[in-house]
């Protein structure tokens, strides 16, 4: 495998008062290699969002501010660097793409202009007319040139979505980081965006961070899954392994939990209770109050990011009697 | 469908239904010509993309809309004409949970009321009575009637669409038309959700309207899925035949993009070998 383009360790991002934060991402380490998808999977408040923008330092702050931890890109310290270098590789290197992409394009320019604007952005001199139309023939966009035109209400959402990506894709990023990408699109138009971000990221060889909170995108292309819970990341490893092999119980619960085409109407067991809230975690094991594993021990004692193999790791302490 | 139900009459028919919107000249066919039957104790899933319209034939159903052609029935009778306190108990009869468990209920009434309000507004019971209705209903969904004089900002998403079910449930009706009931809700409070729908129905011998985008939700749920596409239902079927063999086109370029985590896993481990 090839080296790592993108490094995080020990990051935290807390919101809030420094006295009593809320403490939204919380000691949150992985990496992503060259032309690697990884996937970050959570619930709603695990922290996942807040770990994608913390990426390019994009958090406001105030409110948020960076408690610890590191980002490194291509071994430039990104927490540490200023509005000048960090806009060098915002949308430049690391580029995003959003979940809705109507509310991520400016209502009163059209599309063309505005894919315009971003290659520009970066490369002032760049006679971009040409490229513009080659950027929207490139993300399966028929007929450019009278999209060029169109104003983004006239586009459907998954036109809205691939022109997006053709502004995230401008300055051939080396990270692309996708949030929910499809999760505002119907099923088969999902199901095509997906595809065509897999088929660039191939052809491009970028990374890619997928943040989902769907199982089965997760499952059909990421390399390496990390799955978050309550401002951490509880378990990861490679993708398949994850997925039919879990060793923590909420990844097994998530698993559970998902209606699947051929399960029929057998019984799905989900998880108990309700995804905590950011603002106070539980104590000990923050999966503890929703566990069905759960030991006295859980609820004294933080369990750490256990080593089960090369790049597989659980916070769970008794991930040994899952699935061994 | 059981045996028995094949038998009995069918509590809600519907007929060639037609609901257009727009100019009479160049109208949209939101949705054109549909047939469902459901008889009583019977779940049915509606599935579609956007704009198929499937939330305009529920709305149709509740009569919130108008519709331009077709009939439909309930227990025998045609909805069609019915004003006024007919109406009203027709209402009693089919009741409804939306999508949207934040929007769907007052920000400024405890929850309790708005069980008691629905019943208010039918005439049931005292006022002792229809609150300990409520609390009644308050456990039947799996929450603490301890905490009926919360406002909906002190639920989770999960608990506000135990609410909106209890809501729901209150009047005792024959069908629930759900729209979209946990499209809103995280992965792990979904199953939840559908758990208790499942278990009310069992109790309370109620039939459903489903209607939803998710495949695989609606194969839990229901007994019976019709696929709706562009205002037409293109195919029907019970869920392991339509999902095994799908006849139409479009069921099978819905099933195609379903992200499913069993049929993912399989191609994968199929292209590695």
């Amino acid at each position: 495998m090839s080296e790592s383009l993108l490094e995080v360790r020990d990051l935290r991002v807390y919101f809030g008062s420094r006295e009593r934060p809320v403490r939204a991402v919380d000691g949150v380490s992985f990496d992503m290699r060259e032309g690697e998808t990884v996937a970050l999977v959570g619930e709603s408040g695990c922290g996942k969002s807040v770990t994608a923008m913390a990426l390019s330092r994009l958090v406001p702050e105030p409110p948020g501010f960076y408690a610890g931890g590191e980002v490194l890109y291509r071994d430039q310290h990104v927490l540490q660097l200023d509005e000048r270098s960090l806009r060098d590789i915002r949308g430049n290197e690391i580029s995003y793409i959003f979940q809705d992409p109507g509310a991520s394009l400016n209502p009163v320019f059209r599309i063309g202009y505005q894919i315009r604007e971003a290659i520009q952005l970066h490369r002032p001199d760049d006679d971009a007319e040409h490229e513009v139309l080659e950027l929207m023939q490139m993300v399966g966009m028929s007929d450019p040139q009278r999209a060029a035109r169109a104003y983004p209400h006239e586009l459907s959402g998954g036109m809205q979505q691939r022109a997006m990506i053709a502004m995230a894709l401008a300055c051939r990023p080396r990270v692309l980081i996708a949030d929910e990408p499809t999760t505002a699109l119907d099923v088969t138009i999902q199901a095509q965006i997906l595809e065509l971000l897999v088929k660039l990221q191939a052809e491009l060889g970028m990374a890619m961070l997928l943040i989902t909170h769907n199982l089965g995108l997760v499952a059909g292309v990421a390399h390496h899954v990390n799955v978050m819970y309550a401002g951490r990341i509880v378990e990861s490893g490679e993708t398949v392994d994850v997925l039919t092999r879990p060793r923590h119980p909420y990844t097994a619960g998530l698993l559970k939990a998902v209606p699947r085409l051929q399960g029929g109407d057998e019984r799905l067991v989900g998880l108990e209770g309700t995804v905590p809230n950011p603002a106070g975690w539980p104590e000990g094991c923050r999966f503890a109050p929703r566990c069905p594993m759960r030991q006295p021990r859980c609820e004294a004692e933080d369990p750490p990011a256990n080593r089960i193999a090369q790049g597989r790791y659980s916070r769970c302490h008794f991930w040994e009697q899952l699935n061994p | 469908m059981s045996e028995a139900s094949t038998q009995r009459s069918p509590l809600l028919e519907v007929n060639d239904l037609h609901v257009q919107f727009g100019p009479r000249r160049k109208p949209v066919r939101a949705v054109d010509g549909i047939d469902i039957v459901i008889y009583p104790g019977e779940s049915v899933g509606l599935v579609g993309e956007s704009g198929c319209g499937k939330t305009t034939t529920g709305r149709a159903i509740m009569r919130l809309l108008d519709v331009n052609a077709g009939r439909i029935q309930f227990q025998g009778k045609d909805i069609a004409p019915i004003t006024g306190s007919a109406l009203k108990d027709y209402r009693k009869q089919v009741q409804m949970v939306f999508q949207d468990p934040y929007g769907s209920l007052n920000a400024r009434m405890p929850v309790g009321r708005a069980l008691e309000e629905v019943m208010q507004v039918h005439r049931m019971g005292t006022r002792t009575e229809r609150r300990q209705r409520a609390a009644q209903l308050f456990e039947s969904v799996g929450l603490d009637p301890a905490y009926m004089d919360r406002y909906p900002h002190e639920f989770s998403g999960g608990q506000r669409q135990r609410i909106g079910i209890a809501r729901a449930l209150a009047l005792q009706p024959q069908l629930i038309i759900a729209d979209e009931p946990v499209s809103a809700l995280d992965v792990s409070v979904q199953v939840q959700i559908l758990n208790l729908l499942k278990e009310v129905q069992q109790q309370e011998q109620l039939a459903y309207l489903f209607i939803a985008h998710d495949l695989a939700v609606v194969g839990y749920i229901c007994e019976r899925i019709l696929v709706m596409y562009q205002g037409k239902i293109v195919e029907a079927g019970q869920p392991s035949d339509l999902f095994s063999n799908p006849q139409h086109p479009y069921t099978q370029k819905l099933l195609d993009a379903v992200p499913d985590v069993d049929q993912a896993l399989l191609r994968r481990s199929g292209a590695s070998e």
